[in-house]
């Protein structure tokens, strides 16, 4: 009797723990929701209370608010755990229903290819005033994949207050911001934080000197990686610019190493007079981590004019990068295109976006200006509406995601000059064939 | 109870568990991932069969070398310098009795209970050449002080110092438990026959330690050949690829270049490394054993 009990109890725990394995979600949850609409966001925003990640999260509430039959499930990692995850997502069958894409051929082209994305219609955002252009990376063949989150443009982030007390003035030229290098090096600051360790912002610096060397390079660009042709001499030109200022010590010692977070430090600390990074920074200056000292004065301007370049200083490092699509699976496709379109209604992430300080949207936001803008963010304004030319995606982004890695890794390397000019171009050109 | 454990199918819901946990977390991943190694899927789409061409563009791969001479390089660090001086201070520890031993087991086991993801950090900041310790420490003495410690050239040693010294407590605490089973008797009759520390060390010790030390340096290459989370967060394998680790390599590209089946393909090899390493080892001391043993 005893055995006869023991086995059945044994075999009892297998079926248990067998059943477990392939368990569903609970059934009572889905009844008690059976009449309320999920809809699962996968988000490259993990902050939900600061930043891009507030303004998204607070669209989410109101949305919810609005609409009691709706339920919002957020997932959200940091970028790089992130990609990561969405193809482990693409993979499968169980995609979420609204997810961050970036609008660049190295993120979006094989996702598309592989039929993933909702197609949009393109007709209804006539009239959400997103900016001319903004939305041509998230199409192809002239299909509309996706929305742009933002209008990006790269920049040189400069501590006003301590420019003013050494004197020193924005400067006009490559060949000024150099000297200006020396400078703030002799002053005993580091002259200008890099991030080096994401590779990424080398490969946008290298880009931003193309720009102004040649404003109509981007038009070249995506051909000559798609041939492995980097003969025209603006490539290396612009890479032997950014050699120029690695040597001549313009970024902090041990850049090709330091880290996002590090660079930003330095510069909120002010132990670096400037910081090259893009527009979704200027919530620095509303940041109450950011000493006010600093937080107060900080000002911006562009990758100046080159020696001999066709480029002013209005042509300029700026791109639609971060947005979001619908997957193509989706079960409740028409309520998470409702969400996305209540999203990106002017009065929503534009405006929101603006009032507190966070980024400039891909959308016109002139009617919400407040008048209380921050100094970066009057800067960032005049900027771009007096652009001449952008640069779109950067080359490094315009590749396969393989080129991507190459193309940035080859950056860090030219920086450090493990590899020459000569070879930064050879191994590109190889990089695209 | 003897009857029950001779019913077949007792025996088989108990090994069932370990049994389909092995099959599908172990063996099932390792056959796709050799079928995945012969092809070029990169996580979305077709998988196409492109026979060797991965294997033979890893053999061609600067950055596959690179990644394997680093982690052999951190091997032979790990049982030239790690593992000599963890046994020497494990013998000391041993020496020293009371609470001063206790107190030093723990002091060299903290970096073990540290998260990785904190080593890292906090090594980062230590090693970082505009406000980090070591340079504050070189300007204090009257140096430059401007060490660019992760830069290129120093980036692999900084990389080892880390990676010795975080896995020291490992070692030490398996040889100081090594130690303590050693019977005090022999160490008795040897202070009678007037022996100096170092001729006890070596002449007891040492001997009564070989598995010990077998185990631990089969672990040490192991452990060596599969790191990956500090390297991941203190350099990523940079600047260029001078820190990378062949771990690491197989990250990149897998997950940053969405090579899937190049990266199956670098697992592939990377385990026939491992399984080698391990009869390698196995072999030279079976064969030592052998050789005393005639002796």
């Amino acid at each position: 009797m005893k055995k006869k009990l023991l086995s059945a109890l044994l075999a009892f725990t297998m079926v248990l723990s067998m059943t477990a394995c392939g368990a569903k979600e609970s059934s009572t949850s889905d009844q008690a929701s059976e009449d309320k609409v999920t809809i699962k966001v996968f988000s490259n925003l993990p902050d939900r209370t600061n930043g891009q990640g507030f303004v998204e999260q607070t669209l989410f509430d109101q949305y919810m608010d609005e609409n009691p039959d709706v339920v919002i499930q957020v997932e959200a990692l940091d970028d790089e755990a992130y990609k990561t995850k969405f193809k482990a997502y693409a993979s499968g069958s169980n995609m979420p229903d609204l997810v961050n894409v970036w609008g660049q051929p190295s993120f979006l082209n094989e996702i598309i290819d592989a039929n993933l994305l909702t197609e949009l219609n393109a007709a209804d955002y006539a009239d959400y005033g997103f900016i001319n252009g903004s939305l041509d990376g998230f199409s192809n063949d002239g299909k509309l994949y996706g929305l742009a989150r933002n209008t990006d443009v790269m920049g040189f982030y400069y501590n006003k207050a301590i420019f003013e007390k050494n004197g020193w003035e924005v400067p006009q030229t490559y060949d000024e911001l150099i000297a200006l290098a020396g400078k703030i090096k002799d002053a005993g600051l580091i002259p200008c934080s890099m991030d080096g360790s994401d590779k990424w912002p080398l490969s946008i610096y290298v880009h931003d000197l193309m720009q102004k060397i040649d404003p109509d390079i981007k038009t070249q660009v995506q051909d000559s990686i798609a041939n492995g042709d980097f003969l025209n001499p603006v490539y290396a030109q612009a890479a032997g610019l950014f050699v120029d200022a690695a040597d001549a010590g313009l970024f902090q010692s041990g850049f090709e190493t330091t880290d996002y977070g590090t660079a930003k430090n330095l510069f909120t600390n002010s132990q670096a007079a400037m910081f090259y990074m893009g527009s979704w920074e200027m919530s620095m200056a509303t940041d109450e981590n950011v000493p006010e000292d600093v937080r107060n004065n900080i000002g911006v301007f562009m990758m100046p004019t080159v020696a001999g370049g066709a480029g002013n200083v209005t042509d300029i490092a700026a791109w639609n990068g971060g947005g979001y699509a619908v997957t193509a699976n989706s079960k409740v496709k028409e309520e998470a295109i409702k969400l996305l379109n209540f999203m990106f209604k002017p009065e929503n992430w534009s405006k929101l976006c603006w009032e507190n300080g966070i980024c400039m949207s891909a959308q016109n936001y002139s009617e919400y200006l407040t008048g209380e803008e921050t100094s970066a963010q009057l800067d960032f304004t005049d900027i771009v509406s007096g652009s001449t030319s952008v640069t779109g995606v950067t080359f490094n982004d315009l590749g396969t995601s393989e080129f991507k890695t190459l193309s940035e890794d080859l950056s860090q390397e030219l920086a450090i000059k493990s590899v020459s000019v000569e070879e930064f171009i050879g191994k590109l050109e190889e990089a695209g064939k | 109870m003897k009857k029950l454990y001779s019913n077949k199918y007792i025996i088989l819901s108990l090994i069932a568990p370990g049994l389909l946990t092995f099959v599908f977390a172990i063996l099932v991943p390792i056959c796709l991932s050799v079928y995945y190694g012969f092809t070029d899927f990169s996580g979305i789409g077709a998988a196409n069969f492109i026979g060797l061409e991965n294997y033979t563009t890893l053999f061609k791969d600067s950055g596959f070398w690179m990644s394997l001479r680093n982690s052999l390089f951190l091997a032979v660090g790990f049982i030239l310098i790690q593992h000599p001086i963890a046994i020497v201070v494990a013998a000391i520890l041993d020496k020293l009795q009371g609470k001063a031993e206790g107190f030093f087991r723990c002091v060299y086991f903290i970096p073990n209970v540290i998260s990785v993801a904190i080593i890292a950090y906090l090594w980062k900041f230590i090693y970082n050449p505009n406000f980090g310790l070591f340079n504050k420490i070189l300007q204090s003495l009257g140096f430059k002080g401007d060490v660019n410690w992760l830069g290129s050239g120093n980036a692999i040693w900084s990389v080892l110092l880390v990676l010795i010294w975080h896995g020291f407590g490992w070692g030490m605490l398996i040889y100081y438990t090594g130690i303590k089973n050693i019977d005090p008797v022999l160490y008795e009759a040897a202070a009678i026959d007037g022996a100096t520390s170092a001729q006890t060390f070596m002449k007891i010790t040492l001997p009564l330690m070989k598995t010990v030390i077998q185990m631990n340096v089969t672990m040490a290459i192991i452990a060596a050949l599969k790191q990956m989370e500090t390297v991941y967060l203190l350099t990523n394998g940079g600047p260029g690829n001078e820190t990378q680790f062949l771990a690491n390599f197989l990250y990149k590209e897998a997950f940053k270049s969405y090579k899937y089946g190049y990266g199956n393909s670098i697992s592939v090899i990377f385990v026939i490394i491992c399984l080698a390493a391990t009869v390698i080892l196995n072999k030279i001391f079976a064969e030592k054993d052998e050789r005393r043993k005639r002796a």
